[in-house]
């Protein structure tokens, strides 16, 4: 991650700041968090064909959430991108589904049957991070790019297809390849 | 522990907020009680959070910040409007007649020995939810469809082809598949289940079902 103004250098930069907005509801570091995050929100939005003006609505009200929500937010659990992903993507849902009056199936407040696991003590956020990154870049170009539309941009296999000029079954295969490397890689990390 | 999960797209659509709500449900209630696929997919939404910080920015409008900075001085420290309120539950209790916020409609029986009830989830993406309940020793009529469906058994088990399904286990089968599942054990196996597509059963028992499944 390059340094960017604000010193924000890493995850655990990011997460302090998270924990400021919780702490002492520190406009500062709301601020720095906006500049931030606002910014890329909006330009994931737009790849994912979300006009520009609101995807700048949903960027906006996805910052709110996190002004909102910071409390809730822990570093053993989630890492700070990782969390303000899932608040941007559950709003994204919540856009899509509103006028059906849907209800985002919200993980982290349900009591679990079997109780969740035990974030392991001797694999700290920071290496949970790595793992993760060294397992995407482990990917090959050609299944990291249809991972990152598909996956990431939410972008339908058909138009993955015409954008990158492939037969379907292709973009498929690629996809599925991808998510089973990555199961294979990460599917034990707690 | 579960031993039948969700395909490993199943639970990547699932951790970018692309699958439709019916299935959505399904996932949530398999990941409620597989702590393996928990795992996957808070490991996806690292992923997700590590391409998030490599997106290349598109610029706010100028006074965004200062825009949202005076909607927090507006609301003070308030909960905002609108949020949705946490209800901690377990997946689905049989007194219960709601599943994971979801409200049920009543136990019908389609069948000597079968259950059928509907899961209230607004239409939407073409899939239909509801919970089957099937008596001890029963079989369940052999069926296929023409769109997915996908299964996880909330208590009891089944057993066809693919192998022994019990709680928390997830089918995730696409429409080549074929089935006839068979209760298995002395009780009685409830399973929830998203379908897109229609069914088609055969046999008798599929011919009573029919009118009922086909909502
Ligand atoms: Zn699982």
């Amino acid at each position: 991650m390059p340094t960017e103004a604000n010193g924000i250098k890493n995850a655990a930069d990011l997460a302090r700041l998270i924990e400021a907005v919780a702490a002492t509801r520190d406009r500062e570091a709301f601020a720095a968090l906006f500049d931030y995050f606002a910014p890329r929100i909006k330009s994931v939005l737009m790849r994912s064909n979300t006009p520009p003006a609101a995807a700048e609505e949903l960027a906006q009200e996805a910052m709110l959430t996190v002004w909102s929500k910071a409390a809730q937010f822990d570093r053993t659990r989630a890492g700070a991108p990782a969390w303000i992903f899932t608040i941007a993507r559950n709003l994204r849902i919540d856009a899509v589904r509103r006028e059906q009056r849907a209800k985002v199936l919200d993980l982290e407040s349900t009591e679990f049957l079997e109780p969740p696991q035990q974030p392991d003590d001797e694999l700290d956020a920071g290496e949970r991070e790595q793992r993760v990154r060294r397992a995407i870049s482990a990917l090959p170009d050609d299944q990291l790019k249809v991972m990152r539309l598909s996956f990431f941009e939410g972008k339908a296999h058909g138009d993955i297809a015409l954008e990158l000029q492939l037969p379907l079954g292709t973009v498929k295969s690629r996809i599925r390849l991808a998510m089973n490397r990555l199961r294979d890689l990460l599917g034990d990390l707690t | 522990m579960s031993r039948h999960h969700p395909k490993n797209t199943t639970l990547a659509d699932f951790a970018a907020g692309m699958l439709d709500e019916g299935r959505s449900l399904v996932v949530a209630s398999h990941l409620a009680m597989c702590g393996h696929c928990r795992t996957f997919v808070a490991a996806l939404e690292e992923a997700g959070g590590q391409l998030l910080t490599e997106v290349a920015p598109v610029a706010m409008a100028s006074d965004a910040a200062a825009r949202a900075l005076r909607v927090l001085d507006s609301e003070a420290n308030a909960p905002r409007a609108g949020e949705r309120k946490n209800a901690a539950m377990p997946v689905w209790q049989p007194e219960r007649n709601t599943l994971l916020d979801y409200e049920l409609g009543p136990w019908r029986q389609v069948a000597p020995g079968l259950h059928h009830r509907v899961v209230k989830v607004p239409p939407g993406g073409g899939t239909r939810v509801f919970m089957l309940k099937a008596a001890p020793g029963m079989k369940i009529p052999e069926h296929t469809h023409t769109g997915t469906e996908l299964t996880c058994v909330l208590s009891g088990a089944f057993i066809h082809e693919g192998g022994r399904f019990g709680p928390g286990d997830c089918d995730d089968a696409d429409d080549l598949d074929g089935h006839t599942p068979l209760i298995d054990g002395d009780e009685a196996c409830i399973c929830l289940v998203a379908m897109q597509g229609e069914l088609k059963l055969s046999g008798l028992l599929g011919r009573l079902m029919q009118p009922f499944v086909r909502i």
